[in-house]
């Protein structure tokens, strides 16, 4: 059975709150905007909703169509019909909800509630393709861009978060925790690609609560406590992703320059050494070398960094960053044509086309969602022949509808 | 790099040239450029004056070591020409000629470079832009200076008035927000200062994000030049830092007036060498940078990345910033793209206002020593601008 708390706000993270700073964060932006009367995503199919409709027969009729329509589009989706169940939910969706009438989530939510309810109720596992679909329909919300549909993207969010956490504790199984942990790895992903890093966070800090070996989300979250400047819990993150996965070599980097950043340069020095002479040799080895490079020259061993930068540079000849770090420890060793001779080989470098180390570093890179995203679609596929079953059900909404047109 | 070395010691030597003593005169003609003792190589300006006798001048002919080199028909009797890279004597011969013949002629010994010698050469070149009001002051002589040099008052040894040829690095922030509209402006930006450069005058094109994305050598080849702004996009974070000490590094081995033109919509991010060396080693160069800081407002924002927490980047800043005053350039911000084109402009300008006076500091130590050094204009209402001092080194 769904509990009568379905879609209420989850105690750790509240909805509201967590949209209301998503919405502060928007509109901080100026992103917010008055707003014209014409929706933008509106198409013939949509259900038209006007914003304070009195009459409560009215509100009944448009909650029920509403209730419908999601359900056509559920039943799309369930029959692989991706692109038109997510445009069309797009449809419904911004034909009800508008920036400037704070009561047109309600009812949308309302209506969406009632028919997850349903189906839910039929079976459990039919909530994973229907959070699916709203974790696609944000997806292209963002694409689309925030301005004007700053509740639009907090409601498709707010969906699949909220379908996620109620699967997992309705559930109870550890394969449930695997899959809500994902859902919210991804949507922190998302946004964090698009710079809300504490929305991001709350999702990242959820998805590790629900699964405590989720690597993608520890990491995402550890990025996000270096930014803030949190070294001390990015150290104890990042030991326990070592834990679970000892050859991680970006963590093994982060763990070293955290723990440079906290003044244990012991310790940093030997796992960047380390890292710096690893076999293969990646962005963080190179970055590896940098940094090994700079800590040694701050403490005073020039002649160490100067070791370590000629080395990488036979590593990575076409890094001209390399060469100027390079330039400046000769510089402060008072080699000064030596700096120079160094500095006529960047004039023979190629323009470089890859993203810097250094860039990679300071990034969560949507790679690192890729598993989870690959893990989401297949566990949605396998379930969305339990969607068409539950729908198949003649329900409340559609005996209302036909008894109104007969 | 031994040819760059050669042009950068006849720049400096041109720009000594303008408060030379006058030549001796030989009969009807002044060669005034190149001065006694220059050294000359590469694309060199012959100038001289002639004095008409009894005729008029019809022609005036420049030949080197015998050769006749060019032909100017009437004044100014000015003539750019390629002396070649060869480390030889040259002889420069100016011949003047009337209706009826020889008028008069001047002519001028060059000896090699001793480049051994011209390596201790410890000249301090002050670039210095005067202004009045809103206008630069353009009148001012070598008597309204005064040079102190850590409080010690400094002889003046040379004068010039912005005509000197310039060394430029156009660095150019070319970081993913810049794509679209503001690439294009940057490129418009840079072009117009590529466009207003005299001859003798180089530059080299650095554009730049979180890595390098283009670099050019110094040449005076516009072509070259404005085929690297129009084919390279716009990708990637921003590094300020590490290529700006970059381009500081390149500007290091020549010599004459260096400068630096920042084009940045950003503060720096993913930089691995600190701003502090930056400053360091501007200060141990002679180099100008010119900051234009696109829509950057008048309050700086604070941020935090996994490199330096807000308050660190807000150091970097401004360490930046004062970088950029010290070496006697200065920070342009503008709101829009459509003024980045008169930014570059400006600046061009200005650098061609400026007086460039040299001296020889009578306290050389070499000691890491931080010199201060003041410049006083002996006028009323006038406000100067140089560089704050430089490091002993």
């Amino acid at each position: 059975m769904i509990p009568h708390r379905f879609l209420v706000p989850h105690p750790r993270l509240p909805a509201r709150v967590a949209a209301s700073a998503v919405l502060a964060l928007v509109c901080a932006a100026g992103a917010v905007r008055a707003q014209e009367p014409v929706d933008p995503f509106a198409n013939p199919g949509a259900v038209t909703a006007t914003p304070g409709q009195s009459g409560h027969g009215s509100r009944r009729d448009t909650s029920d169509a509403i209730q419908n329509r999601y359900r056509q589009i559920l039943a799309a989706w369930a029959a692989g019909q991706t692109e038109k169940a997510a445009i069309d939910l797009m449809a419904l969706e911004s034909s009800v909800v508008r920036d400037d009438d704070s009561g047109s989530r309600k009812r949308i939510l309302k209506a969406e509630e009632a028919v997850i309810h349903e189906i839910g109720a039929a079976n459990l596992e039919t909530l994973v393709p229907v959070a699916m679909l709203h974790h696609d329909v944000y997806r292209r919300y963002l694409q689309h861009g925030t301005k004007g549909h700053a509740l639009l993207l907090i409601h498709a969010r707010g969906m699949a978060r909220d379908l996620a956490i109620l699967y997992k504790e309705q559930s109870g199984s550890e394969g449930a925790a695997l899959v809500s942990s994902r859902i919210l790895t991804s949507l922190g992903g998302m946004l964090q690609q698009y710079a809300q890093q504490l929305p991001a966070a709350e999702m990242f800090y959820q998805a590790v609560t629900l699964d405590p070996r989720n690597t993608a989300a520890m990491m995402s979250l550890c990025i996000i406590y270096e930014k803030n400047s949190q070294y001390e819990t990015a150290v104890e993150m990042l030991h326990k992703i070592l834990a679970l996965d000892p050859g991680y070599s970006e963590a093994q980097l982060r763990l070293a320059l955290n723990q440079k950043r906290l003044g244990r340069t012991d310790e940093a020095r030997k796992g960047l050494e380390q890292l710096a002479a690893a076999k293969e040799a990646t962005w963080v080895t190179s970055l590896a070398a940098q940094e090994l490079a700079r800590l040694l020259s701050e403490k005073g061993s020039l002649a160490g960094a100067q070791k370590v930068l000629e080395a990488a540079i036979q590593r990575f000849p076409d890094e001209a960053r390399l060469y100027v770090e390079l330039a400046a420890v000769l510089d402060r060793k008072g080699e000064m044509r030596g700096a120079q001779a160094v500095m006529a080989k960047v004039l023979t470098l190629k323009p470089s086309t890859q993203d810097s180390s250094r860039l990679l570093y300071n990034t969560t890179r949507q790679e690192t969602f890729a598993e989870a995203r690959r893990f989401l679609d297949e566990n949605a596929r396998s379930r969305l022949s339990l969607l068409a079953e539950a729908l198949s059900v003649p329900n409340h909404a559609t005996i209302a509808a036909d008894k109104v047109g007969s | 790099m031994r040819r760059l070395l050669l042009r950068n010691l006849a720049c400096l030597a041109a720009g000594a040239l303008l408060l030379a003593p006058a030549a001796a005169r030989a009969a009807g003609v002044q060669i005034e450029s190149p001065v006694e003792g220059a050294t000359v190589f590469g694309k060199t300006e012959v100038k001289a004056q002639v004095f008409e006798g009894a005729e008029p001048v019809t022609r005036v002919e420049v030949y080197v070591n015998g050769k006749l080199v060019g032909t100017v028909a009437k004044p100014p009797y000015t003539l750019l020409f390629e002396a070649g890279d060869e480390n030889i004597q040259r002889e420069l011969k100016v011949v003047a000629y009337g209706a009826s013949g020889v008028a008069g002629s001047a002519t001028r010994v060059f000896k090699p470079l001793q480049i051994d010698d011209t390596m201790d050469l410890k000249l301090q070149q002050l670039f210095i832009t005067v202004n009045r009001g809103q206008e630069r002051a353009l009148d001012l002589d070598q008597g309204d200076f005064r040079i102190a040099d850590n409080g010690k008052q400094q002889q003046i040894v040379t004068f010039g008035k912005g005509e000197l040829p310039l060394t430029a690095v156009l660095l150019l922030d070319t970081s993913e927000s810049m794509q679209g509209e503001r690439l294009q402006g940057v490129r418009r930006g840079a072009t117009a200062f590529l466009q207003g450069m005299k001859p003798l005058d180089e530059a080299a094109v650095v554009m730049f994000s979180d890595r390098l994305l283009q670099l050019t050598p110094f040449s005076e080849d516009k072509s070259v030049l404005a085929h690297a702004l129009a084919t390279t996009q716009a990708a990637g974070g921003t590094a300020v830092n590490d290529f700006l000490y970059m381009s500081l590094k390149l500007l290091e081995p020549r010599l004459g007036r260096r400068v630096v033109v920042l084009l940045s919509d950003g503060d720096d991010v993913h930089s691995v060498v600190p701003m502090s060396e930056v400053l360091w080693k501007s200060r141990t160069g002679q180099a100008m940078i010119y900051w234009i800081q696109l829509e950057g407002g008048e309050k700086h924002h604070s941020f935090a990345s996994a490199w330096r927490n807000a308050k660190d980047n807000d150091k970097e800043y401004d360490t930046l910033a004062k970088a950029v005053l010290e070496s006697g350039g200065r920070i342009q911000r503008i709101d829009k793209v459509a003024e980045i084109e008169s930014a570059f402009r400006g600046i061009l300008q200005e650098l061609r206002e400026q007086y460039v006076i040299g001296y020889y500091p009578t306290d050389v130590r070499k000691d890491g020593r931080w010199h201060d050094v003041r410049v006083d204009v002996q006028r009323f209402g006038v406000r100067v601008r140089t560089r704050d001092g430089y490091v002993d080194f």
